[in-house]
């Protein structure tokens, strides 16, 4: 691997989760699927989804839950704006798993309700942590 | 004249109010803290998101944009439709003037814009009180987020983001003013009118020079990116006037509770001073009465 590294920076609008961290490699879930990225990749602005971020920093991994929000990549600067981001962890699997439940039952129970969004927007977010959960369990057990 | 009892017991329920406003005064002043600091936590988002704005705003040409989504948010509309207003008070009073000069602001807006169709989105429970309230204009309350404070999030902001754009997209709604309290220190406040919608053309206008737009690539689009970056900046924007209104009414209830702590403490001092004052009294007219007393008896 070379010298080069990435300088990657988390914000979200209730605080700045990581500036200008010294990463070798990231990735990203774009809204066109996951995305790679390495030193000296081409500039770009990009959509994201709710789902995992990962980046890699010399032998250390570490994974995020991001919630939507948007990523921009130039000259070796990763910045990423989302709405909400997690470490993997402060993810509390337990909490995750009954947020899942509730709002899956939320869902079930009201039809054409105002809170509908809402409920989905927590599914999602939920399904997310938990994703996050799993991986850090899978992780350790390796 | 009052008697001794009547007093102590007035003395007493003084006191106790002192407690309360002092432990309210307490009480604000450490969430301020915390509120200002999530001020300054939201202010790197809100600067990245406006840089990112204003690079896709000028890559993109007047004609490229016209019939998008995003273009919908920056076009002027034809005036006399409906007045959008979104109004932020806080939930609870004993905070001095907060209240009353917002609502002072509303009224007065509300009597420029006489005989208008006005939509109301209502933040805090003071506001959408008062608005209920109001009779005899054409008035719809759309939407209302009460319970908030002092613990406004995001999700919250976005909430009333969804809401009003929404409306605006689906109501021929002239305009969208907000009207909230901004923080400006701990001693004052100020009442700032604002429009929100539609969007000022410069955001983040004098943003540093960039490298050429070809180098950069986009994912999905820029149009599609501008749409879905707008409303953000939206809400980012609206969470900014939650956080900010949400420290202004605690810096104004701690001033508030400060000078109803001193005027307790005012009124027990003098108080006091009239109860000894009558206990003296008293004291001198049993004095009298047996000194008399004793002198019939002896003459």
């Amino acid at each position: 691997m070379g010298k080069n590294k990435l300088r990657l920076s988390i914000v979200t609008p209730e605080k700045t989760v990581l500036s200008d961290l010294p990463v070798d490699f990231v990735t990203l879930p774009a809204f066109g699927g996951e995305m790679g990225v390495l030193p000296g990749h081409a500039s770009f602005v990009v959509q994201l989804k709710e789902g995992l971020m990962h980046y890699t920093e010399a032998r250390h991994k570490e994974v995020f839950a991001v919630l939507n929000g948007f990523a921009e990549v130039h000259k070796d600067k990763v910045m990423v704006l989302a709405e909400a981001a997690e470490f993997a962890k402060e993810v509390d699997e337990e909490r995750a798993r009954q947020a899942y439940q509730k709002a899956k039952e939320t869902l079930a129970i009201r039809g054409a309700d105002l809170d509908l969004d809402e409920a989905g927007a927590a599914l999602r977010r939920a399904a997310v942590r938990l994703k996050v959960a799993e991986f850090r369990r899978r992780h350790k057990l390796q | 004249m009052a008697s001794l009892r009547d007093i102590r017991k007035h003395i007493a329920s003084v006191k106790s109010i002192k407690q309360i406003t002092y432990a309210m005064k307490m009480v604000a002043a450490a969430r301020i803290k915390r509120a200002q600091a999530s001020i300054l936590a939201a202010r790197p988002f809100a600067v990245e998101m406006d840089r990112l704005i204003a690079d896709l705003y000028r890559e993109l040409g007047e004609e490229d944009l016209s019939g998008t989504a995003a273009r919908e948010l920056f076009a002027e509309r034809p005036a006399g439709g409906t007045l959008c207003l979104v109004l932020v008070t806080a939930d609870k009073g004993l905070c001095g003037s907060f209240n009353t000069n917002l609502l002072k602001a509303a009224t007065a807006w509300l009597k420029e814009n006489r005989g208008r169709k006005i939509c109301v989105v209502a933040v805090g429970r003071k506001g959408r009180d008062f608005l209920r309230r109001l009779k005899g204009l054409d008035l719809e309350l759309k939407y209302e987020l009460v319970g908030i404070f002092p613990k406004a999030g995001y999700v919250h902001a976005q909430l009333l983001t969804d809401t009003i754009i929404n409306l605006y997209r689906t109501s021929p709604v002239e305009s969208v003013t907000l009207i909230y309290n901004e923080f400006k220190s701990m001693m004052a406040q100020r009442i700032v009118t604002d429009r929100l919608l539609p969007l000022k053309s410069h955001i983040g206008g004098g943003a540093k020079e960039r490298p050429a737009a070809a180098d950069f690539a986009f994912e999905p689009g820029k149009k599609e990116l501008l749409a879905a970056l707008l409303p953000r900046h939206l809400g980012a924007q609206l969470y900014r006037t939650l956080l900010e209104s949400q420290a202004a009414e605690l810096a104004a209830r701690m001033n508030a509770m400060e000078s109803a702590s001193k005027n307790a403490s005012e009124l027990i001092e003098g108080l006091t001073l009239k109860m000894n004052k009558t206990r003296q009294a008293m004291i001198t007219t049993e004095l009298n009465e047996i000194v008399g007393g004793s002198e019939a008896l002896n003459g």
